[in-house]
């Protein structure tokens, strides 16, 4: 059926020209007389912490947070995991908070580290039996020694006596109590993020508890917290239909960079983390100087000036300068392939290297992108809709801090070999290659493309929470920057970045087929 | 917005009036947090009824505005969903929400409609539960004439082509052929069919069989049957002029009626649970645990019960880390990540009262006993003033966050008039949260929490579950509780294998 000419398409076409100028000029419209800007103020203390502020005089809550410039890329095997799980340590409390015996606490941490000495050399152990086939498991509490039991044992006495002394998550009753919600932290492979939204008022709170536990961390209950992460991998990687699959198909992807493993860190690292590795990483990624904090609410800039100084002052300065990640992806030499069999729906994902976070072919990636997903992009209309050789499909670019990739997701229809699908989605991509984009349909990706980049400033916590991200990997700029340069993409850059980076030596494909005859199965074929 | 929540709030010294600051020096530090002094937040509550309107053939309509982004957001509640399918329409709710938004309206077919939505960067959806569809525009400001036709033409003159509904159906048969496989998915899907039975249109999910059956005079007789003016509630925010946007929707939903009123308030299903250990066997490092019972629904939204209600079920495993189940199970334990309760006060049937968790295979029955030992301990104690305090606190000082977004007051205020609650509903709410004592909190875990009548689900490797860690496997805490194994389903049929 071809849709036929009518007084709404008129309207519309009419307005394709002026709606991006109108867009772009509306998008920083607080007052029509402010330059297109953001309107965020930044300041920074003479030990390097930066600060953001954004004042949304209308709300009743400030959205605050920082950001540390740490996350899974700067880990090492051995040490996977440990910059999340010193996320969930920051909950813990300080020497103030948490306890009612600071100095029996303390010491009952020593006494802890000391036993906990000795078992990870049982450990050591079990990993050489396990290396001889003796067991199959070294965690497998069944088969542990004598000695390991014995240890484990005195361990727990430990955590039930500092157990009596503390007060229980003080942290988060604290906040509470306060009206404060939406406390929490998130750790990605750049960085990590905590925040939270207090009533306006309660503003010195915030910087009181953050700084606090800046300053004066104690990371309790370390042990009994390294379970918690094991049940939230197993949760998140382990039980999901195709976690695993992901996890080991990030690692096919990169070569040699950190990113190759997941943030949560492998089971076995997780298992090892120990409290002195948690305490240098601390030293080493928590320093003032690599931080940013942002605010976002009803709140007096001068005042925040102040309370910043006076609380956040009072951190020291770095003397050592923090580690940058200096390994770079190997240049992929040779297609990559991976073909799963899984109690899972049948898919597809193509991956390529591509740039990192503010490289000028990245505004190029989110242009493509957007050609290619959602309800009228390229992949659901001719792949879906069209040839009906999958059920879904979209791409996305994920321009990391050190690097990035583009990648390209299509679900398969019941029936239909994964190689049919794969050709289609490579066809589209060549295409990209051959045909230059017309001026209406990259009109119609950049509409949508600028109003999304309006619709991220609604929500004060979202706000909040992009000043923050964008700071950890490289700058908060970003967010005022990208509509104006994702504008000025051309149907040439498309072909260009097409042609340069969707070649076979860069990309690796992953096949998941769902395994016929499973529990999960459907009986039989339904047409 | 200042005026619109009529929030008051001063800012300066941080310092009590009262103490004098001193000049040089900036004020010290305090070693706790409890001695920091703040000014009081002076919040007035919206007044509903000050953004309600009320248009011709029985439209209700809020309306919020918000001129900071050039951005309208319109949402539609219809009062129709499942609850209102007739024997062998079942699934055609759903089909008739996914044609709206897929199968073109108006003069322009699915694909020209699809085209000019996105052309506007205009965001369109319908989504489809059980007692309400709920149609939704996001649009800039700029372009809000031609997104509002677009939208109006969706509601009200679906085409529902018919190539798309056989596309719409191939799609969703894969959605369906994948419901077998996700943990999660299973667990919650059988938890409410243990709970309201397989019959009710809250648990009835869409089968093959239902798809072959649906044909598109069927989607066009629910449409027109039930999609119409009556009983139906806009939520309207944004950058717009409430008489301008009012004049507008009038014009537009002019005769647009459903050849049925919609039948209020709907009825839920009667089942009573069996208690019993259910399980579904699944191979998964991680057992899922699902346990609760039929809990309550709300018919006066005053009874003070209902806010102690609240309180307990913060205080039990609703609160985060300050809860009891958290802090058990995963704060001094670390058996698990996700712990949490919950006590869903339905307006039209007798909500669930749930405790679910993920922990590894083998600590599941630890983490249970647990459950176990907690709620018996808030039916013999009474909470500590401390700890009803801080829910109460908690709840009353995060309150005026719930009007901070002009779209979320919106929707909040479509939800009060969908399900009845009066007017003054969240006037008196902060003062109703203070009324609740300890006493009351116990009295109500005595009266609507039932060891006996836990209704237990089990997803994962069920012989480990079983077994235990050492300290406690799963027959030392079961009672007298029969174990019953749950055939997995056909995820086509949704019938026992």
């Amino acid at each position: 059926m071809t849709a036929k000419k009518d007084s709404l398409r008129t309207r519309v076409k009419s307005w394709c020209v002026c709606l991006v100028a109108a867009l772009f000029l509306a998008s920083y419209g607080w007052a029509s007389e402010r330059p297109a800007r953001l309107p965020v103020e930044e300041f920074a203390l003479p030990n390097g912490m930066k600060f953001l502020m954004l004042q949304r005089p209308e709300l009743s809550t400030v959205s605050a947070g920082w950001v540390a410039k740490v996350g899974s890329a700067n880990e090492r095997p051995g040490l996977t995991g440990i910059a999340h799980f010193f996320e969930h340590m920051m909950f813990k409390g300080t020497k103030t908070l948490g306890t009612r015996d600071p100095v029996r606490d303390a010491q009952i941490i020593e006494e802890q580290e000391a036993l906990q000495e000795k078992i990870r050399a049982e450990y050591a152990g079990q990993r050489e039996r396990y290396r001889l086939g003796e067991i199959g498991d070294p965690f497998d509490p069944a088969d542990r020694p004598p000695a390991l039991i014995e240890l484990e044992a005195r361990f727990v006495k430990l955590v039930e006596e500092q157990r009596q002394l503390m007060v229980k998550d003080e942290f988060d009753r604290i906040y509470r109590m306060a009206g404060a919600t939406g406390l929490n932290a998130t750790t990605n492979q750049d960085s990590t993020i905590y925040f939270v939204t207090v009533p306006a008022n309660k503003l010195e709170l915030w910087f009181w508890m953050e700084s606090e536990r800046l300053r004066d961390p104690v990371f309790r209950e370390f042990y009994s917290e390294r379970d918690v992460v094991q049940e939230e991998r197993r949760l998140r990687i382990e039980s999901t239909p195709t976690g695993r699959y992901e996890e080991q198909l990030n690692a096919l992807f990169w070569t040699s960079h950190p990113y190759k493993w997941d943030t949560i860190g492998w089971m076995s690292d997780l298992k090892t983390l120990t409290l002195a590795e948690a305490r240098a990483f601390f030293e080493t990624y928590y320093a003032p100087g690599n931080l940013t904090a942002a605010l976002v609410g009803n709140f007096d800039p001068k005042r925040v000036r102040e309370l910043a100084e006076r609380y956040f002052g009072r951190l020291p300065a770095s003397q050592r300068p923090v580690p940058d990640v200096v390994t770079l992806e190997e240049q992929q030499l040779a297609e990559k392939r991976m073909h799963a069999v899984c109690d899972c729906p049948s898919q597809l994902r193509v991956l390529y290297h591509a740039v990192p976070f503010r490289h000028r072919d990245r505004y190029v990636f989110d242009v493509i992108a957007a050609l290619l997903s959602g309800s009228t992009g390229r992949l659901r209309q001719r792949i879906v809709l069209e040839q009906k050789l999958g059920v879904g499909a979209a791409a996305a670019q994920d321009a990391q801090r050190w690097a990035g990739s583009f990648s390209v997701y299509a679900e398969a229809q019941e029936g239909i070999p994964l190689e049919s699908l794969e050709a289609a989605v490579l066809g589209e991509l060549e295409r990209l290659k051959t045909e230059p984009v017309s001026e209406r349909e990259l009109q119609k990706v950049k509409n949508q493309l600028v109003a999304a980049s309006l619709r991220n400033l609604e929500n004060p916590f979202f706000l909040n929470f992009q000043l923050l991200i964008y700071e950890g990997m490289g700058s908060w700029r970003h967010l005022e920057e990208w509509p104006e340069r994702t504008l000025a993409v051309t149907a040439d850059d498309i072909q260009r970045v097409a042609a340069r980076y969707f070649i076979p030596e860069n990309r690796t494909v992953a096949r998941y087929e769902r395994r016929q005859g499973g529990v999960n199965a459907a009986q039989g074929s339904v047409q | 917005m200042l005026g619109v929540v009529g929030l008051s709030l001063w800012l300066g010294s941080e310092v009590s009036a009262g103490a004098s600051r001193p000049s040089a020096a900036a004020p010290a530090i305090p070693s706790r947090p409890e001695q920091l002094q703040f000014l009081p937040l002076e919040f007035q509550v919206p007044e509903r009824a000050k953004f309600r309107y009320e248009l011709p053939g029985g439209v209700i309509v809020y309306v919020v505005p918000d001129r900071a982004l050039p951005l309208v957001k319109i949402q539609a509640v219809f009062r129709t969903g499942a609850f209102r399918e007739r024997p062998g329409e079942e699934g055609t709710a759903r089909l008739v929400a996914r044609l709206m938004r897929n199968g073109g309206a108006g003069a322009l077919d699915p694909k020209a409609f699809d085209e000019e939505v996105d052309f506007l960067a205009a965001r369109m959806s319908v989504f489809d539960s059980d007692t309400a569809v709920i149609a939704s525009l996001d649009t800039l400001t700029a372009v809000l004439p031609q997104a509002m036709d677009l939208f109006v033409a969706m509601l009200r003159e679906p085409r529902f082509d018919e190539e798309r509904l056989v596309q719409e159906k191939r799609i969703l048969l894969e959605e369906l052929r994948q419901r077998g496989d996700d943990a999660e998915e299973i667990a919650q899907r059988e938890f409410r069919r243990l709970l309201y039975g397989e019959d009710s249109y809250l648990t009835r999910e869409l089968t093959a069989s239902d798809l072959e059956r649906i044909d598109r005079q069927r989607l066009v007789d629910f449409h027109r049957r039930t999609f119409g003016r009556s009983g139906t509630i806009l939520a309207v925010s944004g950058d717009v002029e409430p008489k301008e946007v009012l004049e507008t929707l009038k014009r537009k939903l002019d005769g647009f009626e459903a050849l049925e009123a919609p039948p209020w308030p709907p009825v839920g299903s009667e089942q009573r649970p069996r208690p019993a250990v259910y399980y579904l066997e699944k191979d998964i490092p991680q057992g899922k645990a699902l346990l609760g019972h039929l809990g309550v629904q709300w018919q006066d939204f005053g009874d003070p019960e209902i806010y102690a209600l609240m309180i307990m079920n913060d205080i039990l495993g609703g609160g985060g880390f300050t809860s009891r189940l958290m802090r058990r199970i995963r704060s001094d334990e670390g058996l698990a990540y996700r712990v949490v309760s919950m006590m869903a006060i339905q307006p039209f049937w007798r909500g669930m009262f749930l405790v679910i968790f993920d922990s590894k295979s083998a600590t599941v029955a630890r983490a249970t006993q647990i459950v176990l030992e907690e709620i018996g301990r808030l039916q013999r104690e009474v909470p500590s003033q401390e700890e009803v305090a801080l829910v109460q606190q908690a709840l009353i000082d995060s309150f005026p966050r719930r009007f901070d977004s002009p779209a979320q007051m919106a929707r909040l205020f479509a939800e009060d008039e969908r399900i009845g609650r009066p007017l003054d509903f969240w006037n008196r709410y902060r003062e109703r949260i203070r009324a609740v004592t300890p006493e009351a909190v116990r009295e109500v875990a005595k009266k609507y929490l039932d060891p006996d009548q836990l209704v237990w689900l089990f997803v994962g490797r069920f012989s480990d579950i079983a077994a235990g860690d050492g300290r406690v496997n799963l027959d030392q805490i079961r009672g007298s509780q029969p174990i019953v194994p749950l055939p997995p389903r056909d995820p086509l049929t949704l019938r026992p294998k």
